[in-house]
């Protein structure tokens, strides 16, 4: 079941409904069977591989708790259990891909056989495998206790409203709350509608309409000129950026309908004014979580520079290969993590000058911001591209097709969207549009309401358009 | 509480004035974007059309070298020269379809008459599991009977039926796979999977017992498509019943024309027991809309034989002129039961060409050479000695002259052909001139079955013709010239 339909908001409101109905004891139960409808909306025959983990995971916590003295062994525990909800991912996500490198390698060496396998990556799997070792390595850790009862840790890790693409939450908050008892609050339906309806505004809206010009860009760049092409690039820049946050922002916006807070995953990402502060704003959760279990342990930045570079890069490929099993995806992560290293580089040995004034600080931050955005959306033409000559003939056309006649045609209405959507981030820069619907006047508030299902309903995209993110 | 009650009634009246603005200012583009069959239902009724013709493919087809590309719906206008008819065609469509675009022919539309194309293929699995499904439902959300804002709603909600091919394919072969199929004797295989696993395994073979690939392909492809039972609760059943239901809310005669089917390629193919089937479905919609009052059915099925078909490698309902004139002929018979004095065959009175629906309102004559403008007749009877020509023509110089050619054919294929001057009275060089001509055919004519007219230029300088009519008459009887109720 996908947040933009019918289904949805028919099953969104029964569930709150009977969420408030039924007694605490038999919340979890029903949060758990309303998942699972959700997750099997998709593929039903899918829940079995989420069954393995949850069941592995859930054992492994137990087990490490009860050998909490024994060391060996409770690694020994962390290790099965990781391995195992790798595994799972490496066959169901990466063995296509590296069967079909070694069948070309093969053909490389003059040997012609064909290894190449061809599995359907269930919907969500990198994210909910990702939270399930959360929970793994923070019971290992000794900060989170073992959940003993099997419902809570499966409801923890197929909580609908995250299930599918995140955030990727940490048993410290979500588990914690799955606890605790709700009541019903006004306040918290009303922020949660005015997150649904912003993040429905700015996936229905905003990105799937500029999605529209993307797919005829990237279906065929070269015969676009050179400006088309660039105006191709930025719009994916903001439709995956406006597709994620809108649907993170509408999981935000569900959970808080029930009382459950789950992590921001965005802050105005684009207004970052270097890659390094990139990373702080976009997917925070999947950031946080390389930080936490690969950055930390590998030594993070309290090493020398050439073993703080090594770290770096490491976890951009992996996060490069999270996204997708393709060699675009990991020269994705790698641009990122040198890019982030050069920036390192220069700021340590840079004399940067400090703008006494406040318009200079501003311009120097602008530069800095457009700098970042224009680096970032240079990147994501990697990460749109389905191989290397997609990314080729797309930079190649972006720089030299300043004569080909031929130009994308864009409704004006799409740069409206556009334009509404930048003045949003701007202004929600350190906010949430819930909180900051807080402290504006009643009409006020109710007339950007107005606008905004006015808006989702009239202006949205009639196509099936699938979030991107459910790809990875 | 009184809070929420308030709340509850900002937003009522939010969504009021919501669905009053959509309503004003969007839903018209909306509809043309994307549910653009509206369009014909809004044209017909701009047309004032009496009789609507509502269908797919099967009347938009031709054959690429057949000069005359009408359509039914154009050959069933000719039999009422003086009711004005339109057609509603959509490709692919089916009485789902059909159902929305007659419900939104305005109320005041002069309709008084339509015309259901009735596909017996779209009963079967194969049309009802489509992959074309999930567009044709998409297009239909605008149309339901909310209020336009919660249609849009709706639509933006994807709130139709949204398949994959694959999984579309999947639900059509799950239907073939365990829908029964309905035969009064012993028959091998319970359902249409089992019996196209068992032609695809035996194979279509020749009189000497050789396999036919092609034919084997063909002739599952043929079990596929037609050997299925239509029951009360098939899909098309129902949107065939809500049609008969509109039509008399609104006063409408209903005929629903059931198109002819490849009865002949299904017979060599498969056999009988395909053709018991098909026949059993026709008795059924013949049984079930014959016997309601006011609804009168057309049986085509087997009245076209398989050279009239276009399609000879697939099941479609494309016929060669022949084909589509036999379904007219059938369609204005049915329709004469409505329309009687105004009902002419054209076939045997008059022949009217040069309307060129669809095409370029003008037609050139190129120097010299037959213009196209060609028109064959059936049937000349002996009795028709004087044949008229009534048209517009613009010469752009005053040298341009114009021929009327005959020309008929003997049993051995040797051709004749008679010229007949057509004395111009006044040319405005480069301005529209009518003119009418009679002229007596040569005896050869009257004994020959095909005649083909052409109109000549002989001259080296063009001239345009335009709403050319021809008509054949015994020489006592005053000519009827439908060329000057037009003008350019």
């Amino acid at each position: 079941m996908v947040f933009n339909s019918i289904e949805f908001a028919i099953f969104l409101p029964v569930v709150v409904l009977l969420f408030y109905l039924l007694p605490q004891r038999a919340r979890w139960f029903m949060l758990l069977t309303a998942s699972c409808v959700f997750y099997m909306w998709f593929v039903p025959k899918y829940i079995l591989i989420l069954l393995v983990t949850i069941v592995i995971d859930y054992l492994a916590g137990i087990l490490m708790e009860r050998n909490s003295e024994r060391p060996k062994r409770k690694k020994t525990f962390m290790i099965i259990s990781i391995v195992s909800t790798l595994t799972v991912l490496f066959v169901f996500k990466y063995l296509g891909f590296v069967t079909e490198n070694l069948t070309r390698l093969c053909a490389l060496f003059g040997v012609e056989t064909d290894l190449a396998v061809n599995i359907i990556l269930p919907i969500g799997l990198s994210f909910h495998t990702f939270q399930s070792m959360s929970y793994v390595i923070e019971v290992y850790r000794g900060n989170q206790k073992a959940e003993h009862h099997f419902g809570y840790y499966s409801l923890y890790v197929m909580f609908f409203p995250q299930l599918v693409t995140g955030p990727i939450e940490r048993p410290g908050n979500l588990l914690r709350q799955l606890h605790e008892e709700k009541h019903f609050d006004y306040d918290n339906i009303s922020k949660g509608m005015r997150l649904i309806l912003f993040g429905l505004f700015i996936k229905m809206v905003v990105a799937d309409n500029l999605g529209l010009t993307v797919e005829r860009i990237y279906d065929e760049p070269s015969t676009y000129n050179s400006w088309s092409v660039m105006l191709g690039a930025v719009f994916y820049s903001f439709q995956i950026y406006c597709d994620f946050f809108g649907y993170s922002t509408i999981a935000l916006g569900s959970a808080k309908l029930m009382g459950y807070d789950i992590s921001d995953n965005f802050r105005s990402p684009y207004l970052s004014r270097s890659i390094a502060e990139f990373w702080h704003r976009w997917h925070i959760s999947l950031s946080t979580w390389f930080r936490d279990y690969v950055y930390i342990p590998l030594g993070g930045s309290r090493v020398k520079f050439s073993r703080w570079a090594f770290n770096i890069l490491v976890v951009f490929v992996l996060s490069g290969i999270w996204h997708g099993a393709a060699w675009t995806f990991l020269f994705w992560g790698f641009a990122h993590g040198l890019l982030h290293i050069v920036e390192k580089v220069l700021k340590k040995n840079a004399k940067t000058l400090e703008p006494q004034t406040k318009v200079g600080r501003w311009s120097i931050d602008l530069l800095n911001v457009a700098k970042t955005f224009i680096l970032v959306t240079l990147f994501w033409v990697m990460f749109r591209s389905s191989d290397f000559a997609q990314m080729k003939e797309m930079f190649v056309a972006m720089f030299s097709n300043f004569d080909v006649e031929r130009q994308v045609v864009v409704d004006w209405q799409n740069f409206l969207y556009l334009g509404l959507f930048i003045l949003s981030d701007i202004v929600l820069r350190n906010t949430r549009f819930d909180r900051w619907c807080d402290g504006k006047p009643l009409v006020l508030r109710w007339l950007i309401y107005a606008m905004l299902v006015f808006m989702i309903v009239v202006c949205s995209r009639v196509e099936n358009v699938p979030f991107i993110y459910f790809q990875f | 509480m009184k809070k929420l009650v308030i709340r509850v009634v900002v937003v009522a009246a939010l969504l009021v004035c919501m669905n009053w603005v959509y309503s004003k200012w969007f839903f018209r583009n909306d509809l043309v974007k994307y549910s653009d069959i509206v369009e014909l239902s809004w044209q017909v009724a701009d047309d004032s059309c009496r009789i609507v013709y509502v269908g797919e493919s099967s009347n938009n087809h031709y054959g690429k070298e057949e000069p005359d590309r009408r359509k039914i719906s154009a050959y069933v206008s000719e039999y009422f020269p003086t009711v004005k008819m339109g057609d509603m065609t959509r490709e692919a469509s089916h009485a789902q379809t059909y159902y929305y675009m007659l419900k939104h022919i305005p109320e005041d539309a002069a309709a008084e008459t339509v015309v259901v194309t009735m596909n017996l293929r779209s009963f079967g699995s194969s049309w009802i599991y489509s992959r074309l499904e999930t567009a044709l439902r998409k297009q239909l959300v605008l149309l339901k009977d909310y209020p336009p804002f919660f249609n849009r709603f709706l639509l933006a909600f994807k709130a139709y039926t949204i398949h994959s091919d694959e999984e579309w394919d999947n639900m059509a072969k799950e239907a073939r796979r365990t829908a029964p199929l309905d035969f009064p004797y012993e028959f091998q295989h319970p359902t249409s999977d089992e019996w196209d696993k068992s032609m695809a395994w035996n194979g279509w073979r020749d009189e000497e017992g050789n396999r036919d690939q092609a034919k084997t392909e063909l002739a599952c492809h043929y079990v596929k498509t037609y050997a299925f039972t239509i029951t009360d609760d098939n899909p098309r059943v129902a949107d065939f019943d809500a049609i008969v239901e509109l039509c008399r809310q609104r006063g409408w005669h209903l005929i629903f024309n059931l198109m002819a089917e490849n009865v002949d390629k299904a017979n060599e193919l498969v056999g009988e027991d395909l053709l018991f089937l098909m026949r059993r479905n026709r008795d059924y919609l013949l049984q079930r809309y014959g016997s309601m009052e006011d609804v009168v059915i057309v049986d085509n099925l087997s009245l076209v034989r398989d050279v009239n078909f276009i399609d000879q490698n697939w099941t479609t309902e494309h016929y060669y002129e022949e084909g589509r004139r036999i379904i007219a002929d059938n369609v204005a018979k049915a329709l004469k039961t409505f329309y009687p004095n105004e009902y002419a065959n054209p076939n045997t009175l008059h022949y009217d060409y040069g309307h060129f629906r669809g095409n370029p309102a003008w037609h050139p004559i190129e120097a010299s050479r037959p213009c196209g403008a060609g028109f064959v007749v059936d049937s000349l009877s002996s009795d028709w000695d004087e044949v008229d020509v009534a048209f517009f023509a613009k010469p752009s110089d005053s040298i341009a002259s114009i021929f009327l050619a005959a020309q008929c054919a003997d049993a051995e294929g040797q051709k004749t052909v008679k010229t007949y001057p057509l004395p111009m009275k006044h040319y405005g060089v480069r301005s529209w001139d009518f003119h009418t001509q009679s002229i007596v055919l040569d005896s050869v004519f009257k004994a020959s079955n095909n005649v083909k007219l052409y109109l000549v230029n002989t001259s080296e300088v063009p001239v345009e013709v335009s709403a050319l009519d021809v008509s054949f008459h015994p020489a006592n009887l005053e000519p009827e010239i439908k060329g000057k109720r037009q003008s350019p």
